[in-house]
């Protein structure tokens, strides 16, 4: 109840700053919209001139589209906002007053710049999986669906735990301030289905910078291609790397000394 | 002049070299569309054995040759310049007697294009390596006729980055413009998919657009895809885009110092 409250709060106040830029909102959502449209064409191109893309049809890649909108949204209204400010106390060393305050301080880390506009992406990427799921056919039942979910939330919860460690790090390295960069760098590789790429691409987006775990595993199981025991490593996963992530934070914390000290 | 080049070049240089890290971050970046494009279509074209008489091994040489045509072509303006005009740093280079766009910045620009090429040439060598393309169409009057053609064609790049960036003399937004611009690139340069695979309708506007002389027109001229007679015509198009670029830029640009009223001032 206590964290709920907090995220209201949140929510409020970045609903205010936002509003003192309201003509940006909007260029921001044509934007947004520019590069759906784009997104749709290309996948139109693709489509013109094949059948399938590794086996996945058409309507399938509209729903990993959903996806990785998903976790594009995740990076854009949470990661990035939050890593600079972040980013910006490690060096300035006004994150001691994140950590005298009386809440946990990843869940504040976490959740204290929202792009609140984005919001408007989530919808538009559940749109977009729903509509991706019709198209795919009536072959989907609803057990598909379900392990879906569950592996769509676990694969973000991969990912957030990845940035998670990602700027803890700065605790240990106080230069490491490129340290998001890199997951933004092969997100990319999220917009189709990582079974098309060469292996050593595969083995990165899958094991070293998770996008594949977050993007082409839950369409995998919507698919109905995953065992159920592969199911289970995956929700695991995900459970584990949120479990690590919060020890590296913590350990980091202890590390931390304050700018001026 | 040649002095203040050379000045100018030894300042830039030391600057970009100090941001080694970030290059590499910016390299890596860059590098991860291409090469998902090339895996995506070199799948589609090996499960179907061609995609409209493309085999793989062209969609291979396509990307690869993208991978430099794209780094000589493209350029930051905005980015390293935009904030001067907005938060009025720009007035310091203003003073100057030289044109702050066309001597300090395209040398940055330059510099900075040197030193990721450094940088993307150990990792092109691997990625040849991976994907084993077979270049035995390329020639060397290709490469010949395409490197001028590349750097006409970054010149048409940077006049109109240039003239986007300038609008900050009027507008905050001019990041929105740059994104929309981009975007036009994406659609009409054939950094997508080579232009014959792109719909009808794109491919007819793309013809006359200064977009396709970034990365199709060099591509092609490299792959030694073209007759003498698409040759010339690419180079003509390259003279009247470079020249319809310049005069926009150059016109911008003076409305908008005219306008300029430095923050704080």
């Amino acid at each position: 109840m206590h964290s709920l409250k907090l995220i209201y709060a949140f929510l409020k106040m970045n609903i205010q700053m936002s509003l003192a830029y309201r003509a940006d909102t909007v260029v921001n959502i044509l934007l947004n919209l520019m590069w759906l449209g784009w997104e749709l064409l290309s996948l139109n191109i693709i489509f013109s001139n094949t059948q399938t893309l590794g086996g996945w049809g058409i309507g399938e890649l509209i729903a990993l589209l959903g996806v990785f909108r998903l976790v594009n949204t995740l990076m854009i209204a949470l990661i990035w906002p939050n890593t600079e400010k972040f980013n910006q106390s490690i060096r300035d060393g006004s994150m001691d007053y994140t950590i005298l305050q009386p809440a946990n301080s990843m869940f504040l880390v976490t959740f204290s710049r929202i792009t609140v506009w984005r919001f408007w992406d989530l919808i538009l990427a559940i749109i977009l999986i729903v509509i991706g799921i019709n198209m795919s056919g009536d072959l989907i039942t609803a057990p598909q669906i379900l392990t879906f979910i569950l592996l769509a939330l676990s694969g973000i919860i991969v990912i957030y735990s990845l940035w998670i460690v990602l700027i803890a790090l700065t605790f240990w390295f106080t230069k490491f301030d490129n340290n998001v960069t890199i997951l933004q760098a092969l997100l990319d590789a999220g917009r189709y289905p990582a079974t098309v790429y060469p292996v050593w691409l595969r083995v990165i987006v899958t094991f070293i910078i998770p996008i594949a775990v977050a993007t082409t595993i839950p369409l995998q199981a919507l698919r109905g291609e995953l065992a159920f025991n592969q199911v289970l490593i995956f929700f695991f996963i995900g459970v584990a790397s949120f479990i690590i992530a919060s020890r590296v934070w913590k350990s980091g914390l202890k590390r931390y000394s304050g700018a001026s000290s | 002049m040649f002095l203040i080049f050379k000045r100018l070049w030894q300042v830039n240089w030391a600057e970009q070299w100090q941001y080694r890290a970030n290059l590499l971050m910016y390299l890596l970046y860059w590098l991860v569309s291409p090469i998902i494009y090339l895996a995506v279509w070199t799948s589609i074209a090996t499960a179907n054995g061609d995609v409209k008489g493309f085999t793989a091994n062209d969609f291979i040489t396509y990307y690869m040759v993208l991978l430099i045509c794209d780094q000589v072509t493209s350029n930051i303006v905005i980015h390293t310049f935009g904030y001067k005009i907005q938060d009025g740093s720009l007035s310091g280079e203003l003073i100057k007697p030289i044109h702050p766009m066309l001597t300090n910045a395209l040398v940055n620009n330059v510099a900075f294009k040197i030193l990721t090429m450094f940088g993307l040439t150990p990792i092109w060598i691997i990625l040849f390596f991976l994907f084993q393309p077979d270049f035995s169409s390329v020639t060397l009057t290709g490469i010949l006729l395409a490197i001028p053609a590349m750097m006409l064609a970054f010149l048409i790049g940077y006049f109109q980055s240039a003239a986007i960036t300038a609008l900050a003399f009027w507008t905050t937004r001019v990041y929105s413009i740059h994104e929309f611009y981009f975007a036009l690139i994406l659609l009409f340069s054939g950094q997508f998919v080579p232009l014959p695979l792109m719909p009808q309708l794109i491919q007819d506007i793309a013809q006359y657009l200064p977009f396709q002389l970034m990365l199709y027109y060099p591509i092609q001229l490299i792959l030694g895809n073209l007759s003498t007679e698409q040759i010339i015509q690419g180079y003509v198009m390259t003279g009247v885009w470079l020249v319809i670029s310049w005069l926009i830029f150059n016109w911008v640009w003076r409305k908008g110092v005219k306008k300029y009223s430095a923050v704080g001032a």
